[in-house]
């Protein structure tokens, strides 16, 4: 190996807590070769994040370094000065944060905060730095133009290049990255991976990737590590990593997630969390949740080995991990470990139903009643902003805010349907109106031969217990203040149970169906006593305890870490086939949707611009919208590489109603027609529909050049 | 394993009401003792308190002397402006016909300070927690109401708040007390009209926050009605916010009860320490230095509105803990 660009040798951290100390990073060592793309990967809560902390010594004042040795460029940094060190970061390492979009400055302009950067630390005058400023947004995909905007006229993609732009500035050696992507649109995400990529080539750049992401990883890293609760537990060259990942671990994170291009029947859910690092387990590390543990495991503390060439794994069985990788890939194998027993996960029942939804996952619904539970007809949710006292005061004239346009579909009793789209596509806002939390504003929406809008009280209840909702953040949706037991028994008091034995067994029966065993463990317990996963688990109970027909999710495991998001849709996907549920998903994530759905909508703008059976709107988009989002959904394979998007910038405003197609400022393949029309919904095969002219009577026509489209769209926005 | 079928077996069996039923207000208590134990200076005030709370309700065993009954000696004169027996010279008492076992002295007209002070307290009490809870109990009800209904609710409340910070409290207590007969109540009534304004704005914006949480969407969805999600999931967690508000408000009641009787409204048939401390103002007790007849009733006013501004600030460190200094 030659000579490293850093180097870190033995790299403890602990942490001072009131609970004792956090022994966040044990003994660890990485090396990055200049022009070498480093990604670190692992749950929550493993250490990754301290780890780069530490790197750059910013940790916060309760955290200190006890061991090790950080050799960057040959120097020890842990033995510089802080002055020296200052002139170390960002000149020689740069850092890109967490959630680093939000740290422009709001009240200077861009191009300001960047030039005074480049003037401070770099040396340079004012006509130097302009230069550079403008050669650096070139470089990011940014308009130079936008270097005298403020940061609230730049979205969310532009800030986050903006801040790549200033990591850059002083020409670094190494770039830090944490979680770049995350929290972005998937075509936004797309976008910056590319700059990236872009940035790699051009630069050869060297960087470290920190992420949870494993796409983000394999289409940006050459190299792996993943950390496990403190430690580094395999390092390979990407490509070896995902073909034949070694340690348990890394096999389990990688198969958690549904992968768009290779579809899964049932994803590995690796049950339990990582220790608590106050008091690590002795032995194996990640034994409990491991399938393959053997009694040595929790004895014998595996080191890191190298087992071939440039292959490390800290694993026992690592020799005969090829032997045992087809086992490991088994997703009910990884009911057996520790964690999933202790969670009451490896009962036959569930085994054995679990196994038979997902055979039955495209079998079921010929088996399901053709009856229609709900009917959407035309509806649309239109939201006043701007008006009132607090308008007038500020000067601004009431707008209308077009959430949700007559968006029509029909769902089956047992059905299950995907809601995908960026954020404010009206997604959220169309689950709302499924529930009844909002009225719609036009259109009727019939659940079971009854409209929505005209129930009376005893009508509204009745249709309250059959339909239920499922949110987004787990950690909100129990009332802090109730005992779990408390929570799940609310909604069977509000219906009329009356009988106290009778509400504790049906609510003891529903905690047993979602996987929480035993049961009468959690009744006592308050929301904060529990893990993401398994509130998100009591949340599912609550909106389950009822019996309802109908269930409405709302982003159910973004919240929760990539590990335990699987258990939680194995879960609900075999509950709703077990009781006839029919289901509503709302998710950004396709890949998600293709793994729990039969149909998935795709909005944009409020519209539903192509609906479809899930494998054929994912294998054969039509949408010209739903195929870019598809290609931007980065792959977890270091082999297929994206490729760069069609899509052009320039959202409408949703409170203007566009002439037109409501996509026809972005679309790729954008016609004259596009410009004019409203475009026909189009049924291409039978049940998939989209919302475009390409299929309809405008399909012969040509495309417009780039010079037409700049034209048409700067006089229409 | 072995030790979890252990638990399951206790576990299996239990009925309903073995169980935690978890009301939603249990966890009150908690809050509160959290409260107590946490701060010490909480817990001071709290005991300054209880002090008060039992010299007033015992104020008949305790004090030596009716507080109004002017004191007279052998001859049937007043006792008037008589030095504490700690103060006075040895003989001058028997001297001119009377014992003195005054603790703080005589008023001008005979009436025993120390007597005055120990009735004081019932009336500061009084005015004091009625004024509490009065402010309390409006202040969350209208900012629960304005906050979760919104829409015309909101800006009917909010708009007679408006009004109510508009009107300036102490003159608003004398027209009070010029419409009605001067009384102590003169001032809780003017502080429930008024004051319950800072208590309700601020409910309403935490109801305006956790009405946002998933957790009353999913009891909407539930098809709970709207008085049940304000008081049963709504308002156990804003009450520890009305006993802050509740705490201050005691020591602001007192606080202009005292200043109300300094001026001279007040009702001269209660004793009060601000009825104290006028009288002793118009009796020439500063020109005579009678400390021991202002320093003790301006000493109790200090430590009952201390004692409210000391468990205000600690719950305010429990509810609103980044405000806490590191």
């Amino acid at each position: 190996m030659s000579e490293a660009l850093l180097s870190v040798r033995n790299l403890s951290v602990e942490y001072l807590t009131q609970s004792g100390t956090v022994y966040a990073v044990d003994q660890v060592s990485l090396d990055i070769e200049a022009g070498q793309q480093l990604g670190l990967i692992g749950e929550s809560g493993c250490g990754k994040t301290t780890l780069m902390r530490a790197l750059i010594q910013v940790l916060p004042r309760n955290g200190r370094i006890t061991s090790g040795e950080v050799y960057f460029k040959g120097r020890n940094l842990l033995e510089l000065t802080p002055a020296e060190m200052r002139e170390i970061r960002w000149r020689e390492i740069a850092t890109i944060p967490q959630a680093s979009m939000d740290s422009l400055d709001p009240v200077r302009r861009v191009g300001h905060q960047l030039e005074k950067l480049l003037k401070i630390r770099g040396g340079l005058s004012q006509a130097q730095a302009r230069e550079r400023a403008i050669m650096l947004f070139e470089l990011v995909g940014l308009d130079p133009e936008r270097l005298s905007h403020y940061p609230h006229e730049f979205s969310g993609g532009m800030k986050q290049r903006a801040i790549i732009a200033m990591a850059l500035s002083l020409n670094p050696s190494l770039l830090i990255a944490d979680e770049p992507v995350t929290a972005l649109d998937v075509i936004v995400q797309h976008q910056i991976l590319e700059v990236l990529q872009h940035l790699q080539d051009e630069l050869n750049l060297t960087v470290l990737l920190i992420t949870h992401d494993i796409s983000v990883v394999a289409q940006l890293c050459n190299e792996v590590s993943v950390m496990y609760a403190g430690r580094v537990v395999e390092r390979a060259a990407a490509e070896t990593f995902f073909r034949e990942p070694n340690h348990p671990y890394s096999l389990g994170l990688q198969q958690a997630y549904p992968n768009l291009r290779q579809p899964r029947d049932t994803l590995i859910s690796i049950e339990g969390y990582p220790p608590d690092l106050r008091q690590p387990p002795g032995g194996c590390r990640f034994a409990r949740r491991c399938p393959l543990a053997l009694a040595e495991c929790r004895a014998e503390d595996p080191a890191l080995r190298e087992i071939v060439p440039g292959h490390w794994a800290a694993c026992l069985r690592s020799a005969e991990m090829d032997a045992l990788r087809e086992q490991a890939e088994e997703p009910l194998f990884w009911r057996e470990t520790e964690a999933a027993r202790e969670v009451g996960l490896s009962t036959v029942a569930a085994e054995a139903t679990d196994a038979a939804s997902a055979n039955g996952h495209t079998a079921a619904r010929g088996e399901t009643a053709e009856e229609i539970l709900l009917d959407m007809r035309g509806v649309s949710k239109r939201f006043k902003i701007g008006g009132g006292l607090a308008g007038l005061v500020r000067g601004q004239r009431e707008q209308t805010l077009y959430a949700v346009n007559e968006v029509a579909f029909t769902l089956r009793r047992g059905e299950s349907l995907g809601l995908a789209g960026e954020s404010g596509c009206g997604k959220t806002t169309t689950g709302k109106l499924l529930v009844k939390l909002i009225e719609p504003s036009a259109g009727e929406i019939v659940f079971d031969g009854a409209e929505l809008a005209h129930l009376d009280a005893r009508a509204e209840l009745a249709f309250r217990g059959r339909v239920q909702l499922m949110f987004q953040n787990p950690f909100e949706a129990l009332n802090p203040r109730f005992t779990l037991y408390r929570s799940l028994a609310e909604p069977l008091i509000i219906h009329g149970w009356k009988d106290e034995e009778e509400r504790l067994a049906r609510i003891l029966d529903t905690l047993e169906r979602v996987n929480l065993q035993p049961p009468e463990l959690f009744l006592d317990q308050y929301p904060h006593q529990l893990s993401g996963g398994q509130l998100q688990r009591v949340v599912l109970a609550r909106a389950l305890v009822l019996h309802p027909d109908f269930l409405v999710a709302d982003e159910p495991v973004s919240m929760l870490d990539v590990s335990v998001r699987a258990g939680i849709l194995n879960t609900t996907r075999r509950l709703a086939r077990e009781m006839g549920l029919a289901t509503v998903y709302i998710s950004h994530d396709l890949s998600l949707l293709q793994y729990t759905c039969d149909r998935i909508a795709v909005m944009y703008l409020g519209y539903v611009v192509e609906i479809g059976p899930s494998h054929e709107v994912i294998a054969n988009p039509k949408h010209p919208y739903t195929q870019s989002l598809i290609a931007a959904v980065p792959v977890p394979d270091p082999t297929l590489k994206t490729e760069p998007l069609r899509i052009r910038e320039g959202v409408p405003r949703p409170t203007e109603q566009v002439r037109g197609c409501p996509f026809a400022s972005r679309c790729p393949e954008v016609r004259e027609a596009c410009l004019e029309h409203f475009p026909p919904s189009v049924e291409i095969e039978p049940g998939h529909f989209a919302l475009c002219h390409l299929y309809g009577e405008h399909a012969e026509s040509p495309p417009l050049s780039e010079e037409q489209i700049a034209a048409a769209t700067s006089t229409q926005y | 394993m072995q030790q979890e079928a252990l638990v399951k077996e206790g576990m299996r069996g239990k009925t309903a009401a073995q169980f935690k039923q978890g009301s939603p207000f249990s966890q009150l208590w908690e809050t509160n003792r959290e409260v107590f134990q946490r701060d010490k200076l909480a817990l001071f005030g709290l005991i300054i308190f209880a002090f008060f709370a039992l010299v007033a309700i015992l104020a008949p065993q305790i004090a030596p002397n009716d507080p109004f009954t002017p004191l007279k000696n052998a001859d049937g004169d007043w006792i008037s402006n008589t030095l504490p027996y700690w103060l006075a010279e040895p003989g001058e008492d028997e001297a001119e016909g009377f014992t003195n076992t005054f603790v703080l002295g005589t008023t001008n007209i005979g009436r025993d300070i120390f007597s005055q002070l120990i009735y004081g307290a019932r009336s500061a009490l009084l005015v004091g927690f009625s004024a509490a809870i009065a402010v309390a109990i409006i202040g969350t009800v209208v900012g629960l109401l304005a906050g979760f209904y919104g829409g015309w609710v909101d800006v009917v409340l909010m708009r007679a708040a408006d009004v109510a910070f508009g009107i300036p409290f102490i003159p608003f207590i004398i027209v009070i007390s010029a419409f009605f007969d001067p009384s102590i109540w003169n001032v809780v009534l003017a502080m429930s009209v008024l004051l319950w304004r800072d208590s309700s704005r601020v409910i309403r914006s935490q109801v305006l926050v956790i009405k946002e949480q998933a957790f009353v969407s999913a009891a909407k969805v539930s098809g709970a009605s709207g008085l049940r999600i304000i008081f049963l999931h709504i308002a156990p967690s804003i009450l520890p916010l009305s006993f802050l508000y509740g705490t201050l408000a005691i020591g602001w009641a007192i606080l202009t009860e005292a200043s109300v009787s300094f001026l001279g409204f007040s009702d001269p048939e209660t004793i009060s320490w601000g009825f104290m401390l006028q009288d002793a103002f118009n009796s020439l007790a500063l020109s005579r230095r009678a400390f021991y007849w202002i320093v003790p009733p301006g000493i109790c006013i200090m430590l009952t509105v201390m004692a409210g501004f000391f468990i205000g600030r600690g719950y305010e460190e429990v509810l609103f803990p980044r405000l806490r200094r590191t």
